[in-house]
């Protein structure tokens, strides 16, 4: 199902088209811009699997790639490629799997930084800087997020932002005008909305993810860089501090207060959200890919998007949360490397851009991208969101452990009703655990945050 | 000569399915590390289990587990005899109560799934019959969530003892029976002091091999009701293994925890063959 | 009387959650968000289509078929030369391997699992299914051997000598003479074996990860966190994964009890 239904895909499609016409000839040429894969009479053989991950960030996007799959196997004859798309709660599980045999897909995906590059620190990567010139990677946006010691890991595809939704019919009936700035306001909004007999928001936290986003969006607000969570981490802070954990506090003021739905626990992320879109809930967090399919369902004048609601005190606080979120890289075991990197380059071509945005709604992680294509309200404030300075996901700081063990688990305390000291010990036993069990990552870790 | 031949296959998948994995995950546990880069360790493995939180409270989760298996074995034995006095229709009774055994459980590990969320088909059924006080949140809550497994385990392996228990009854000589219900015996002390008593050791049994499964065999209700969830509360030792072995790369504690199971499972197997050489055994047992 | 109350309560909690299963998948997911139990408002077999066609089930479950096939063949051959030598003959060892074979019956896979995958690593056979096949043959054999064991106990050993004064090898023996009055023990192991092995994850989950290697039960793992807000979906794969199960059982009933009351169910 593609995200954006027909009426709106014609509308962007024809706006688009006209605006990369227009700028067809200023764009940079296609060799420059990441459409190597081209050349007369390829001859190349090769069998490629995908380890695909991105529907959940973005409706659409595994109809989007089987296309761009079938279009360049009928450009590239002799080429293969295998889609196998893969599920949220074991995207790291079974790729390490995969990776402990030394066998398993040509191309995988991980969410960026710390998935990507423990990965690669223990030798199942292959560095995309490697095989795709720095003058065709010089368009993507985000690289920094994947790059360790000069080398370049994964090929980022997509960047979104995760905005706080809410409905605006919802708010009237409560007599709410503005959406919430500050926390206060947002219990506050929480309260009104009980009354009017509305259930606040809508999340699931049965997989973990609702507590794993709060990290990201409340979790930074009270540090001034990420360095300061990577002392944490390694040891050099104490995590137990309410700089570092402290945000466990307003997620428990959430839970205690009744703003959050009453079956969070049993939910999963994508359950919980559901709520939302079907009008059940006046607020949730979604990515710009879904919050654009609830639009699309609700009608674009109900849907409003904000920042996260701004509690802590750290400079982080200001900043917004777009991430390339997954990557895709080229596992070290590939016996296709060459023709893996082509087909990512291919998918950075502006024409496979557009067709990435009019699909899903969500921005390609390319510079190609022509800003004036967006033509909604809702499209451009996400564009002038997610195009802001500094942003973080803070998750993406996360050695793949303690994001299990900690920063899902301990989530999974508050909204199971537990308290914030139990869920701040949940955190800070998963660190530990990770200090102890992996000698060799935390010693990459502490050399990469040196950098 | 020939029954050396014979054997060798047996012997040879054995000694590969069984002796060469256990002697080597005994082996193991003494390194830490990845599958590739190890190092020795020595007992550092079962020291960093004992400081896992997640792992104790895997180890106590397969003991409270345990609990299920008394009433396991009075619900079986229970529903056993009242199929053995021949209640009508009795034989439709004993296929609807046995048919939940040979299921597969990832298949209806995903309907209770389903049905035991906050908002599911059991808690709308008990809302519906005004009994909502009952309703729990049965997958979400960290106390609840490992009893909700149990419940799983229950209502699939009770239909193994029922079975069990009905064929040992069936194999049990009428007239001792006789005689106490001329006796003018009640029901109920028939049951228990006649029938029940000399089921003794196909009870023995039954609780030996149902705490050898709740122990060491639930792996697949686990993942698949709770996912080990919510933060890791309903996590049991094969589940902690799975995650810690394959997921996350920590072989070592991984091997380590497997001794442990294979250790307490040991206990458990060695008491069921010392039961298996005992010299009466009525009910269909050897 | 509150026996029959009592059993009819019994078999209705026994097939409840069957039958939440079965109208589950039946509804639109529409129409089970709205009413999670109860009847579905317009049945549907949309899902068992989509079963069929959006998610390989029919790949896995040949998988899973193919997997059991060759893991009772293997493993009741095996089980079946070792029960004759342990039954009939005398060697040293003797009473070590039956032993042996009695306790592994009950050692938990899990144990298992980390060397064994590592040795299939190495083998180049992870993500194939021999792997799972070659695995699981060996767990069943103790199991089978143990039970044929008991059973070709029970064989008049008259027949046996008369067969080999006949001039046969044991081999011929087993053949003409054992096997065929084994067939009860035979089906019964069979039986036994089959549903475990179809039904069985663990070892199906860690050793096959590519999609389309995975059996039925791996599978259906998949589909819970790729159709999470599916779930008529999702059960109707399941539905499909237990009706091979329950179908074999309704023809086989009596050959699982008699394996089950030798004591050992797995």
């Amino acid at each position: 199902m593609f995200g954006q239904g027909s009426r709106r895909t014609a509308g962007i499609a024809i706006a688009a088209a006209v605006a990369v016409a227009a700028a067809g000839c200023t764009a940079s040429s296609p060799s420059g811009g990441g459409g190597a894969s081209g050349g007369a009479g390829n001859a190349e053989k090769a069998n490629l699997t995908y380890w695909y991950w991105g529907e959940s960030d973005a409706p659409g996007a595994n109809n989007w790639m089987k296309a761009r799959i079938a279009d360049y196997q009928k450009l590239h004859p002799g080429v293969k490629i295998k889609l196998v798309p893969q599920s949220t709660d074991t995207l790291i599980g079974a790729f390490t799997t995969a990776a402990q045999t030394k066998s398993g897909p040509d191309i995988a995906t991980q969410w960026a930084t710390i998935p990507v590059l423990s990965q690669a620190w223990s030798g199942a990567v292959a560095p995309v800087s490697d095989y795709v010139p720095e003058n065709q990677r010089s368009q993507w946006i985000g690289t920094q997020e994947n790059t360790d010691k000069g080398k370049l890991y994964a090929v980022p595809l997509y960047v979104i932002g995760v905005p706080l939704a809410y409905n605006k019919a919802l708010f009237a009936k409560a007599n709410i005008t503005d959406p919430p700035r500050t926390f206060d306001d947002l219990l506050g909004d929480c309260r009104k909305l009980k009354a009017a007999g509305v259930t606040p928001i809508g999340m699931g936290n049965k997989d973990g993810y609702f507590g794993a986003w709060f990290f990201s969006n409340f979790g930074k607000q009270n540090l001034d860089s990420t360095e300061e969570l990577k002392k944490a981490i390694i040891g050099k802070a104490d995590i137990t501090d309410p700089k570092y954990t402290g945000f466990y506090e307003p997620m428990h003021q959430l839970k205690s207060n009744g703003c959050l739905n009453d079956d969070i626990a049993s939910l999963t992320l994508d359950q919980g959200m559901a709520k939302f879109g079907s009008g059940q809930a006046a607020m949730a967090w979604g990515t710009d890919g879904i919050v654009n399919g609830w639009a699309q369902k609700l009608g674009a004048d109900k849907v409003g998007i904000t920042r996260t609601p701004k509690w802590g005190t750290g400079k982080l606080a200001d900043v917004y949360n777009t991430t390339q979120s997954s990557s895709a890289f080229i596992t070290s075991w590939s016996q296709n490397k060459k023709a893996a990197a082509q087909f990512l380059l291919f998918l950075h071509e502006p024409k496979n851009l557009k067709s990435w945005y009019e699909a899903t709604g969500i921005f390609p992680a390319d510079k190609q991208f022509q800003p004036s294509s967006i033509k909604d309200d809702l499209g451009r404030q996400m564009w002038d969101l997610d195009s802001s300075d500094g942003a973080v996901w803070l998750e993406n700081y996360l050695p793949p452990s303690v994001d299990g063990d900690g920063n899902l688990a301990a989530g999974q305390v508050i909204t199971s009703g537990g308290s914030v000291a139990e869920a701040v010990d949940t955190f800070r036993k998963a660190v530990e655990k990770w200090r102890s069990q992996n000698p060799v990552e935390v010693k990459n870790y502490t050399a990469w945050a040196a950098q | 000569m020939w029954p050396y031949l014979f054997v060798l296959p047996a012997v040879v998948a054995m000694g590969f399915g069984f002796v060469f994995p256990l002697v080597s995950v005994v082996r193991n546990s003494l390194y830490a590390g990845t599958f590739y880069q190890i190092q020795y360790v020595g007992l550092g493995n079962f020291r960093a289990l004992v400081d896992d939180n997640v792992f104790v409270h895997s180890l106590t989760n397969n003991l409270r587990l345990l609990l299920t298996v008394p009433v396991m074995t009075v619900l079986a034995l229970l529903i056993a005899v009242v199929l053995h006095d021949g209640v009508r229709a009795w034989r439709v009774h004993r296929s609807a109560v046995f048919l939940p055994y040979i299921l597969p459980a990832a298949g209806i590990g995903l309907a209770f799934g389903a049905l035991l969320q906050f908002n599911g088909a059991l808690n709308q059924a008990l809302r519906v019959l005004h009994l909502g006080f009952l309703a729990q949140d049965w997958l979400g809550s960290p106390r609840l969530a490992i009893w909700s497994v149990g419940g799983v385990v229950v209502w699939q392996q009770l239909g193994f003892g029922v079975v069990v228990f009905l064929a040992a009854l069936l194999s049990l000589p009428n007239e001792v029976v006789e005689a106490a219900r001329v006796d003018g015996a009640s029901w109920w002390q028939i049951q228990t002091q006649v029938q029940i008593p000399q089921l003794r050791s196909t009870i023995e049994f039954f609780v030996v091999t149902e705490a050898i499964t709740v122990l060491s065999w639930v792996f697949t209700y686990v993942y698949v009701v709770t996912g080990g969830g919510p933060a890791n509360s309903s996590s049991v030792m094969e589940f902690y293994i799975w995650r810690n072995g394959f997921a996350q790369g920590s072989v070592g504690l991984a091997n380590a925890a497997a001794v442990v199971v294979l250790v307490l499972a040991a206990v458990l197997i060695v008491v069921y063959l010392r039961l298996r050489r005992a010299p009466e055994n009525p009910g269909g047992v050897l | 009387m509150w026996r029959q109350v009592l059993l009819i309560a019994v078999t209705i909690a026994a097939l409840a959650p069957l039958s939440f299963m079965l109208l589950t998948s039946l509804k639109t997911p529409q129409d089970y968000a709205e009413h999670p139990l109860g009847l579905p408002s317009s049945p549907t077999l949309s899902n068992y289509v989509s079963a069929l066609t959006e998610v390989p089930t029919l790949r896995w479950a040949v998988n899973s078929l193919a997997v059991t096939v060759v893991a009772v063949l293997v493993s009741s051959t095996i089980a079946a030369l070792a029960a004759y030598a342990v039954a009939f003959g005398r060697f040293r060892g003797r009473s070590i391997v039956l032993s042996s074979a009695i306790g592994f019956i009950m050692v938990p896979p899990v144990v298992l699992l980390l060397p064994m995958f590592v040795v299939m690593v190495n083998l180049h056979l992870v993500n194939r299914l021999w792997s799972v096949m070659l695995f699981y043959s060996c767990l069943l054999v103790p199991f089978a051997m143990f039970f044929l064991v008991n059973f070709f106990q029970s064989v008049p050993r008259e027949l046996i000598e008369a067969s080999v004064m006949d001039g046969a090898g044991p081999l011929r023996t087993l053949r003409s003479v054992v096997l065929p009055l084994s067939r009860p023990a035979l089906v019964t192991i069979a039986v036994v074996n089959a549903v475990w092995a179809w039904n069985e994850l663990l070892v199906a989950l860690v050793f096959l990860q590519d999609e389309s290697q995975r059996t039925l039960m791996a599978g259906l793992t998949l589909l819970q966190g790729r159709y999470v807000s599916n779930q008529p979906l999702v059960l109707s794969v399941a539905v499909l994964s237990i009706v091979p199960v329950a179908v074999f059982y309704l023809f086989t009933q009596r050959s699982f009890v008699r394996g089950l009351t030798a004591g050992m169910g797995k």
